[in-house]
């Protein structure tokens, strides 16, 4: 380290003297240093910024047409005669069987997840090739949407719900194993050492050392997940998985738009009722804090006791402390899992499985893999495909930059740090929970039957969606960066937009990237199914290509989506490596 | 002393909840004087410091800070005190992933109209600037550096040149060298008063070390539960007769403990 104190000459007096000084400082000043990286990174960046720019342009989203569009709404509505629904009987057990298919399929990926997280996780896996394979595994199936995976399980199986659980199953391992990783990752290591030094197993460890710490995180990360799944399972309708989206989808094809509405409200509010309990049981398995504290978490918090405040028992004898006492606790314990048993297996018996197709699917798989292959693309061409494909990715980045947009403001407002007052940041954060509870999809389909827009309406709803993840997401980040900085600043006398700039925002830039590229990627597979419900892009061709059984296209679509979504993967990764 | 004292408290008490940290504290500080204000942690240093920068509001008492009534300031004149109050905190505060010239230079938000991001928002006089100040610290090589690459004597140095971007009239140190080890923190108290003897700055800065506050300081305030229990200039002390102030008002064995060892560290126990 250099110390001022011996420095020849010693420090210069006042540096604000006159132009000799000036110079003489220029001359002696370090040259800003140039990372080629960083300027390749940040190049990328103002690329993919000006793309998404010229894609807002070329779809023409502008705020006037859609408010005409809007108006018709009107119209609309007195043309189709208003919101018809079906039968009570008919439409609980559709309900029924969405949620049961939804529940079987998660909890098929969570347990599939399991011994893919423990090969995974850096703490707990053998070797690097397992580790290697087992990262793989995770990104390939993220990477397969669950429509196309349930396409091909339609050709497979009788109809039913065994394609979606299996589509859902396969599909969500990718995020649940990831997920599972981590939070064996973040393990207190010292309870294992513990089991390890007592001369325990490898198995010992994993179910007394690690599985106690992660279980509830791993409990939150399926209810999250099964959040998800339900509401891209009305998209799996749209394919031929039974439930609710199927249903719908009949209803707007045969044009009984008042019919498809109200299959898709009863959607929209299944949706938000699941996504209350599984907030409630997340705040019962987590406490508040970790749950977050959303309006929902509220309302199911009040009076709850925390872990680990039991009484304590005097035992007369040695004996007598063999039976553990039924504290309020251990009662509460006990019915919460055997309802949980009760759900997981009714939710098995209704979903209606067909099992022996699972034995008779395995002869149909060589004649089923032979025809995708080799793909083509068919009378279309590569010209027609890849534009739309562009016109995919295109309605991603409009719809990513829109939400970025929206997000910096909402986000920002809604962290504690930043919002001028209490009062304001409740607002936000209640404005972020409030658009979290729409599914975009079913707000996508909604828009693009009132309007006739087809890729705006996609563009718009995807935009909407995404606030509610992306402005939580940053609102949270910059509620997380240290705090000294911005008081550093209060005490130079800099006012709140400047503190905000020179210290709240760069502490939470890297964040901002990161979530910024999973919002894109995240987006990059919705705008591939929004062609599907009417959207535009390559959707469109996909759903055609597998209901003309033209499975060559379907093969060299699917390879144009995987790889769009594993270059926007390897982006995120890139950036987040860069911008460190 | 001068004729306008740089800083007049008169009977401050804050009061946190049921917690009293201050408690009837007078204090005039004339211009250049460089001030310690020594006391075991929680007696009440940083908060007297936070009421001076004007970033906490007194419970009762009159501050009044180069000529400004402080409590009674609001917005731009509020922001307009602190920027002439530098202050230096015993975390360096600095803005880690950004390069330590940009922290330097946000020390100059006050001057400047709207919110910064990135080099190029400053303007070719402030870099230079900013660059004069760093030379100043001996830290102009690492302008461009990573503020979190660097040690944290280093970090320290570039905090003074953040404040010496406000061009401040009056200097406070929040324990400025309680992180560092002692070669560092040597470093920075020279530091301190050099900058301070050069541009005329008034000190006041928290210590808890008798030896390094005797050595450094022109005069020593000592608190203790919130209250003023030494005020004397350094000439001619020496450690005994402080530790001799503080022995009288001692009442627990762990401040005693502390004092035998010559650092006001520990907090009593109640």
């Amino acid at each position: 380290m250099s110390s001022v104190l011996d420095r020849p000459g010693g420090p210069s007096p006042v540096p604000d003297g006159g132009s000799e000084t000036a110079a003489d400082l220029q001359a002696r000043a370090p040259r800003r240093p140039i990372s080629p990286e960083r300027i390749c990174a940040s190049l990328t960046l103002v690329a993919i910024a000006v793309i998404a720019v010229m894609s807002l342009i070329d779809l023409n989203i502008s705020l006037a047409s859609i408010g005409d569009s809007l108006g018709n709404a009107q119209n609309f509505f007195a043309r189709v005669g208003g919101l018809r629904f079906p039968e009570a009987g008919e439409l609980i057990e559709l309900t029924v069987l969405t949620v049961g298919l939804v529940l079987t399929g998660t909890l098929l990926a969570a347990a599939i997840s399991v011994p893919v997280a423990y090969l995974a996780a850096s703490n707990t896996t053998p070797n690097h090739t397992l580790r290697g394979i087992a990262r793989f595994i995770g990104v390939l199936t993220r990477a397969f949407p669950d429509v196309v995976l349930a396409m091909v399980f339609v050709l497979m199986f009788s109809l039913g719900t065994l394609p979606g659980i299996l589509a859902i199953g396969i599909h969500s391992i990718g995020m649940i194993s990831k997920m599972f990783a981590d939070a064996i990752e973040q393990i207190d290591e010292g309870p294992r050492l513990a089991i390890r030094a007592a001369g325990g197993s490898r198995s010992q460890e994993f179910f007394a050392g690690v599985l106690p710490q992660v279980l509830p995180s791993w409990v939150a990360t399926v209810l999250h997940r099964n959040d998800i799944n339900l509401r891209g399972s009305v998209v799996l309708g749209y394919v031929g998985v039974a439930g609710l989206g199927l249903e719908m989808s009949h209803a707007f094809k045969s044009l009984n738009y008042g019919l498809g509405l109200g299959y898709a409200l009863v959607l929209f509010l299944l949706c938000v009722a699941m996504e209350m309990i599984s907030s409630a049981v997340r705040v019962a398995m987590l406490g508040e804090k970790e749950a977050g504290k959303g309006v929902f978490v509220r309302l199911f918090s009040r009076g709850r006791v925390r872990s680990g405040e039991a009484a304590v028992q005097k035992y007369a004898s040695v004996e007598q402390a063999l039976r553990r006492p039924w504290t309020a606790q251990r009662v509460r314990n006990t019915i919460a899992g055997w309802l949980a048993v009760l759900v997981v297996v009714g939710s098995v018996v209704v979903s209606d499985i067909v099992w022996e197709d699972l034995l008779t699917f395995w002869g149909k798989v060589p004649e089923v893999a032979a025809q995708f292959w080799p793909p083509d693309f068919g009378s279309y061409g590569f010209e027609v495909i890849g534009a739309a494909m562009i016109d995919t990715i295109r309605i991603a980045l409009a719809a990513t930059l829109i939400t970025l947009v929206l997000s910096l403001v909402i986000g920002s407002l809604a962290a504690r740090n930043v919002a001028p007052n209490r009062a304001i940041r409740d607002g936000f954060r209640l404005l972020l929970v409030i658009i979290r509870g729409i599914p975009e999809l079913i707000l996508a389909i909604v828009l693009i039957i009132i309007t006739g827009l087809g890729p705006q309406a996609g563009t718009i709803a995807l935009a909407i969606g995404g606030i509610g993840l992306l402005g939580k997401l940053i609102a949270d980040s910059l509620e997380e960066v240290p705090r000294g900085p911005e008081r550093a600043l209060l005490a130079t006398g800099a006012s709140r937009m400047q503190m905000y700039a020179a210290a709240t925002f760069p502490q939470g830039s890297r964040a901002l990237i990161g979530h910024t590229f999973y919002m894109l990627d995240t987006n990059v597979r919705a705008a591939t199914l929004l062609g599907i419900v009417g959207g535009g892009g390559v959707g469109y061709y996909l759903l055609n290509a597998g209901q003309g059984s033209n499975y060559p296209l379907v093969a060299s679509i699917v390879i144009m989506i995987l790889v769009t979504v594993l270059v926007v993967e390897g982006l995120a990764m890139w950036m987040r490596k860069v911008f460190r | 002393m001068n004729p306008e004292p740089v800083v007049r408290i008169e009977s401050l008490t804050k009061r946190f909840d049921s917690t009293t940290a201050l408690s009837g504290v007078d204090l005039t500080v004339g211009r250049g004087e460089i001030v310690v204000l020594l006391g075991l942690s929680g007696s009440g240093k940083s908060t007297l410091l936070r009421h001076i920068d004007a970033l906490e509001t007194p419970t009762s008492g009159s501050i009044s800070v180069l000529g400004q009534n402080v409590p009674a300031l609001r917005g731009r004149a509020l922001r307009g005190l602190r920027s002439r109050v530098g202050f230096i905190f015993q975390q360096f505060e600095l803005v880690g992933s950004l390069s330590v010239l940009e922290n330097v230079l946000a020390g100059s938000l006050a001057g400047l109209r709207g919110p910064r991001l990135g080099l190029f928002s400053y303007s070719r006089a402030h870099k230079l600037r900013a660059l004069g100040h760093l030379d100043r610290v001996g830290l102009l090589d690492r302008a461009y550096q990573r503020a979190d690459t660097l040690s944290g004597g280093q970090q320290q140095r570039v905090a003074i040149a953040r404040a010496l971007m406000q061009d401040p009239e009056v200097l406070l140190a929040d324990e400025p060298v309680a992180s560092l080890d002692p070669e560092s923190s040597s470093q920075v108290m020279s530091l301190i008063r050099e900058i301070a003897a050069d541009d005329g700055l008034t000190v006041l800065c928290s210590l808890h070390q008798v030896d390094l506050a005797i050595d450094w300081a022109d005069r020593i305030v000592g608190l203790r539960h919130g209250e003023v229990v030494l005020d004397t200039t350094t000439s001619g002390l020496d450690k005994a007769q402080v530790m001799e102030i503080y022995g009288r008002v001692a009442t627990s064995t762990a401040e005693i403990a502390a004092l035998e060892t010559g650092l006001l560290v520990a907090e009593p126990v109640a």
